[in-house]
């Protein structure tokens, strides 16, 4: 069976609340299914030049976001590929936001987005800091922690990743959370993400064993400790 | 007038929250700060004659205070300090009317002041410090302080308003940035040598970037997160040669250390009694007030070789016929540096009990436990407990880290857990306690009841 190619987005500048954890997630489950896997990065002036079968990219500070914003126009059209691909990807926080169309910022400023989600974000003078309980008819119930000052308003024709049962989501009042499009993911949820959310982190798994095996199916894993911890995390929002 | 009116119901409102055992240090400052809001900047314009010592940074406030103090002490040089807990604009407020008379007046030459970084560009107009000190920065809590980048940034903005030595650790980019377009006197001090472990999963590297330019940094040495001897590609921005200079590594263990420190002047041998590599940048942060201060090399040596632990970082406490050493743990810096100065030596067989808490002093967001280098200790050895309100989130990091979920002790409640802790460790052996902040408070109090032993408290 094939490696399972990871590509990490601007790991050193998109990394700031936990987001590794995704990472090793990912890895370990493949791991202890015996399911070969590379990791690659690609961070500014580093072209995707091959294809890959996970997609990640995680939240960044402010400042290291507008230097993002501009290098991942580059990179537009490669992960535009990817995804008519059915390659799963997972957006996390800023990586969420500058994968919409655009990007108001405090400043009024318009920062291009690349509309791999038909998505705006603006900033608000709010912040949205806490624990996040949603509902998702994919997932079932997810677990995490937002902490956002943009508010994303999702256009015509979108599906969210679940309704928000406890905390804000997507903007202070939308009462709606991320986005769902095809295979991929964006969410405001860190905490890290996948981790407590182990369904997640199989399907993104599932999805890109089934790009080369249509047909496969993961064999399922003892989560208790998993669902152990998403349910004391519940408890403390 | 209005001035003493303050004072007066200060002093009132500190009686009263004695006789009512509140505790809250801070409540003074609130009650003067209402009738009086200029008296923290009129309180410090008459007094404190050589000058006012600001500390700040995210790791290391308080033991490099302590350090300070220690120096200071040793030297005859008078002064009041806040204490870890007070760190605020009403703490620092509080702190000074504790030690002054009804007319504003207080003895100390000096004060020392550690500040919260959020309340850097409050507290620093009115303090108006001759020296400040900023130990690192990393991330911490960011659901309280926000991003780096803009704690730098408001850091950058107050000191160009004030007349003072900045105290500035050279091996920490951002903070050494600080030392850049300022019309104050940076003092760097910086670790030019180093023998110990290194942290090899470091996912805290905040700042690899020039702050400036935004170009990446080049490290020839990397000791942890982005502490380390570096350059940018274009050498538009390099380390700055430090001022206060560890040349010469001798020793570093788990209890203690042995360097040389250089300084323009002289070479001076330092041994530390308390352990690891975060401890000796607060000690060269200390060492370098000390400088500035004009306090004799040997003076300072003396002072810095008769430290103890501070409050809950690396303290050890009795407990029957064993030691129980608490490490606090605020954020994955933090963390890393416990790692590599206690679980990373050999042979990692120390009982250890990690507590997470997550209440608002804690930190609400405990992601921060992914960023740690947890996947550096991955064969330990020694029994590992894991309690608190996110004791399954610790479990989980462990889990991913490659434990067995069966060698893992999972215990929400604290007072079983130090128990548990307790009989895992050998009688003369030393278990460890790694603590969020309100779960140190709560392992404390839960010794000091079950040893018998009055345990130190944080009041100072």
């Amino acid at each position: 069976m094939k490696s399972i190619k990871i590509l990490h987005l601007y790991p050193d500048r998109m990394n700031i609340y936990g987001d590794f954890g995704n990472i090793i997630c990912l890895q370990k489950r493949m791991e202890w299914r015996s399911i070969q896997y590379e990791y690659h990065t690609r961070s500014i002036g580093e072209a995707i030049d091959e294809s890959f079968d996970i997609v990640f990219m995680g939240g960044g500070q402010d400042k290291g976001q507008l230097a993002v914003a501009q290098d991942l126009q580059l990179k537009s059209r490669a992960l535009h590929d990817l995804m008519h691909q059915d390659v799963p990807i997972l957006a996390i926080c800023g990586a969420y936001q500058l994968f919409g169309k655009y990007f108001i910022t405090a400043e009024g400023d318009e920062l291009p987005g690349i509309g791999l989600f038909n998505a705006v974000t603006k900033a608000s003078k709010m912040r949205m800091i806490g624990n996040i309980t949603l509902q998702s008819e994919l997932f079932g119930e997810l677990v995490g922690f937002e902490n956002h000052s943009g508010e994303t308003e999702l256009l015509e024709g979108t599906n969210t990743l679940g309704k928000v049962i406890k905390g804000y989501g997507n903007t202070h009042n939308s009462q709606f959370e991320g986005i769902l499009r095809g295979n991929a993911i964006g969410t405001y949820l860190h905490g890290s993400f996948l981790p407590k959310n182990p369904k997640v982190a199989d399907y993104i798994i599932q999805k890109a064993m089934q790009l080369s095996v249509p047909e496969y199916e993961l064999t399922p894993i003892d989560d208790w400790l998993e669902n152990e911890a998403a349910r004391i995390a519940q408890k403390r929002s | 007038m209005r001035k003493s009116l303050a004072i007066t119901s200060a002093k009132l409102a500190r009686s009263v929250g004695k006789v009512f055992n509140k505790g809250g240090t801070a409540m003074p400052g609130l009650v003067a700060e209402r009738i009086d809001p200029q008296l923290l900047g009129k309180l410090v314009e008459h007094n404190f004659p050589r000058g006012v010592v600001v500390v700040t940074g995210t790791n290391g406030k308080t033991s490099t205070s302590k350090m300070i103090a220690d120096i200071f002490t040793s030297s005859d040089i008078s002064y009041i300090r806040n204490t870890a807990g007070s760190n605020m604009q009403r703490g620092v407020l509080a702190t000074i009317l504790a030690h002054c008379n009804k007319k504003g007046r207080c003895d100390a030459e000096m004060a020392i002041f550690e500040v919260d970084e959020a309340y850097i560009p409050i507290v620093c107009p009115y303090l108006q410090p001759k020296i400040v000190v900023v130990t690192n920065l990393f991330r911490d809590q960011l659901d309280r302080y926000g991003e780096l980048d803009s704690i730098a940034k408001s850091f950058h903005k107050t000191f160009s308003d004030l007349d003072a030595t900045l105290v500035l650790n050279a091996d920490d980019p951002l903070v050494a940035s600080l030392g850049r377009d300022t019309k104050n006197k940076p003092v760097y001090f910086g670790v030019s040598d180093y023998i110990g472990e290194k942290i090899i999963n470091d996912h805290t590297a905040d700042s690899i970037f020039d702050p400036n330019t935004g170009e990446k940094l080049q490290y020839l040495q990397r000791y942890f997160g982005h502490i380390g001897i570096y350059r940018s590609e274009s050498s538009s921005f390099a380390r700055p040669k430090p001022n206060i200079d560890l040349v010469k590594m001798h020793k570093i263990t788990k209890s203690f250390s042995e360097y040389d420190v250089k300084t323009s002047t002289y070479s001076q041998f330092v041994h530390l009694p308390i352990p690891g590599l975060y401890n000796i940048y607060n000690s060269l942060a200390a060492f370098a007030v000390g400088v500035t201060t004009g306090v004799h090399n040997k003076t300072i040596a003396d002072a810095l070789q008769a430290n103890e632990a501070a409050f809950g970082r690396g303290e050890e406490l009795p407990y029957k016929d064993k030691a129980l050493q608490m490490m606090l743990i605020k954020n994955p810096t933090g963390f890393n540096q416990i790692i590599q100065t206690f679980l990373m030596p050999k042979p990692q067989i120390n009982p250890l009990l990690i507590c997470i808490n997550d209440n608002i002093a804690d930190g609400r967001d405990v992601s921060w436990l992914w960023d740690s280098a947890i996947e550096d200790i991955t064969g330990y050895k020694g029994r590992i407990i894991v309690s608190g309100t996110r004791a399954y989130d610790m479990a989980l990091r462990l889990k991913y880290a490659g434990f067995s979920v069966k060698s893992i002790h999972i215990e929400p409640d604290i007072e079983l857990a130090v128990e548990f802790l307790a009989e895992a460790t050998k009688p003369n052996h030393t278990g460890y306690i790694l603590s969020t902040y309100t779960a140190m408070l709560a392992v404390r109090s839960i010794i000091s009841k079950k040893s018998g032993h009055i345990v130190r408290e944080m009041s100072q």
